[in-house]
């Protein structure tokens, strides 16, 4: 048998969806550029030290591994971020800060079987480093302006400050905040009661972590917030908060703006505020992002940053293309040069596809989209 | 907005449909269905699709369906990314480890063989325990395998003890506790907010009223 399988999570891309996928990304890579984010390559391929570095709780299973000639991990990049931030720490170490990065790169992770999931994702994001949460609303503004272009979405947007400020109140463990975390970030309601139970937490503490999955939809459930904090520490985070949604509302980007304070995930990586934007029809975030001003430093220079990505991917089906126009021009073998001479006119309007053809005589027609 | 409902076929339907009819949502299609696979409500924007336990997850987690209703059972055994939001307190069972009694499974100097037809919910309870056991995947009857001798216990679902009680078998812990789960999609919790609230709301009304 020929061998034509592709490894698992793999696909193709082919027939239109090249185009669309070249268009969505043009259209982002503009907004990018416009906003004075330079463009970033980095390699395939990383070290997984690289990675374990950046990562306190890394996802070893997620990553495709392999050898170098000397017996080092190797591993292909499983985000942008984490290069950008080598990068950015080490090329860039005498340079005065901030920094803009964008780029479009195809990440790796290893997903479940059978679950119809690629492990090859296009990314296409933007990095802000070197300034600290009052620029953040200028990297939603821009994550806006990218949701702009789809039908039907919504940006929301969380800040896992609100959460661990209320864990340090409550002196939780590093293993209770994580528990706690994860049943919150999945609103798991059944099980984050009784993980609460075992905790013998006051009731107002519980009805503080039971209500926190619910206090999401519109950006007036910050003020509804403000009645379950039970130290200063919470009310300091929606105020931030409430100012960022205010300078969101100066700015006119407030539409399908939602709030979740229940948003907690990731909590080794991201530090403040954390995004996602999602578009009608399609199941999961399109767009995601937060604040991370832990990560730099790993790599040698402490500074804040902000930055958010989109997978292009799944948004395939919901870009408006606006396609060239295509011809058909027919030759008789006999005419070709004459052919080619009427298409190389033809082509300052469109695409123009040579079809040799048993007609006496050349023609042309236009392709129907 | 229309939402889509994945309901898991079997014996969790018929309580769910009764549940929806009490709510006074339109479900008569659901109950004299034939071999229809999609139904749509006749009050609410909504339409019902009847779905095996484990696809529900899938459903779900694609966005193709908004809501499902699952066992926590199948949860466990599946990779879930969508919210889990109420508990509808029908279906319930428990998550059990049993043996024969004389296989002293806990205090066993070797290697230990598990049966079941749950390897990732059995896999990790033994690892809380500090205990690396090897699976052994069996699709029915789990209770004939440590009798035959192929496994020292098993990790099954258990609603009233009678299988296990006839088969000579013993329960030696209480794993979790199971029933049927509502579970959202993400984006669709997003964009379809009211909407499924509203069904969340009602669903978690009803489950009150029966637990006073």
């Amino acid at each position: 048998m020929q061998q034509i399988q592709l490894p698992q999570g793999m696909k193709d891309t082919i027939l239109n969806e090249c185009e669309k996928k070249k268009y969505l990304q043009n259209t982002l890579e503009q907004i990018f550029e416009s906003f004075g984010y330079e463009e970033i390559i980095t390699p395939t391929i990383e070290y997984y030290e690289t990675y374990e570095n950046a990562f306190k709780n890394i996802q070893t299973t997620d990553m495709y591994k392999f050898f170098d000639e000397n017996g080092r991990i190797l591993t292909l990049r499983t985000d942008m971020t984490v290069p950008i931030a080598r990068v950015c720490a080490s090329k860039f170490k005498d340079s005065k800060p901030p920094f803009r990065y964008r780029y479009t790169s195809n990440v790796f992770k290893v997903r479940q079987k059978f679950a119809g999931k690629r492990s090859e994702v296009t990314d296409c994001g933007i990095e802000l480093i070197g300034l600290d949460s009052k620029s953040d609303v200028q990297v939603l503004s821009c994550a806006l302006e990218v949701m702009k272009n789809f039908k039907n979405y919504t940006l929301e947007i969380g800040n896992v400050q609100f959460f661990q400020a209320a864990c340090k109140v409550v002196r939780l463990s590093t293993e209770e905040v994580n528990t706690l975390a994860n049943l919150i970030d999945k609103k798991s309601m059944v099980d984050l009661k009784v993980y609460l139970d075992s905790l013998y937490l006051s009731e107002k503490i519980v009805d503080f972590f039971m209500h926190l999955p619910f206090l999401c939809g519109d950006v007036n459930i910050l003020d509804e917030a403000y009645t379950y904090c039970f130290d200063d520490s919470l009310k300091d985070v929606l105020d931030s908060m409430k100012e960022c949604i205010q300078s969101l509302k100066e700015l006119g980007y407030l539409e399908n703006v939602t709030v979740d304070l229940g948003k907690v995930a990731h909590l080794d990586y991201y530090t403040g505020i954390i995004f996602e934007g999602y578009v009608s029809g399609v199941g999961t975030s399109i767009l995601s992002g937060g604040r991370y001003d832990c990560l730099l430093k790993k790599f040698g220079r402490d500074l804040p940053a902000c930055g958010f990505s989109v997978k292009l991917d799944p948004l395939i089906d919901h870009v408006a293309v606006q396609s060239k126009k295509k011809y058909k021009l027919y030759y008789p073998q006999d005419k070709q040069i004459e052919a080619m001479k009427q298409a190389k006119k033809l082509r300052k309007e469109g695409i123009v596809i040579l079809e040799p053809s048993t007609n006496e005589s050349i023609f042309v027609e236009e392709v129907q989209a | 907005m229309s939402l889509s409902i994945a309901l898991t076929k079997g014996r969790l339907e018929k309580q769910t449909v009764a549940m929806l009819e009490e709510l006074g949502y339109g479900v008569e299609a659901l109950k004299d269905k034939g071999r229809a696979l999609v139904f749509k409500d006749s009050v609410h924007d909504i339409q019902y699709f009847l779905v095996k336990s484990n696809d529900c997850i899938t459903y779900v987690n694609h966005g193709v369906a908004d809501i499902g209703v699952v066992g926590k059972d199948t949860i466990l055994e599946n990779e879930n990314d969508n919210y889990e939001l109420l508990d509808l307190k029908i279906g319930k069972c428990k998550f059990i480890v049993a043996s024969l009694p004389q296989n002293q499974l806990f205090s066993k100097v070797g290697h230990i063989k598990i049966g079941t037809k749950y390897p990732r919910v059995a896999k990790q309870y033994f690892l809380s325990k500090g205990m690396d056991v090897e699976i052994i995947k069996i699709d029915g009857s789990v209770e004939l395998a440590p009798i035959l001798g192929l496994c020292d216990g098993i990790v099954d679902i258990m609603e009233t003890g009678t299988t296990l009680k006839e088969n000579g078998l013993v329960v030696l812990d209480t794993v979790c506790d199971i029933s049927a789960r509502v579970i959202v999609n993400k984006a669709s919790f997003k964009l379809k907010h009211e909407e499924v609230m509203k069904v969340i709301h009602d669903l978690s009304k009803r489950v009150n009223e029966d637990v006073d």
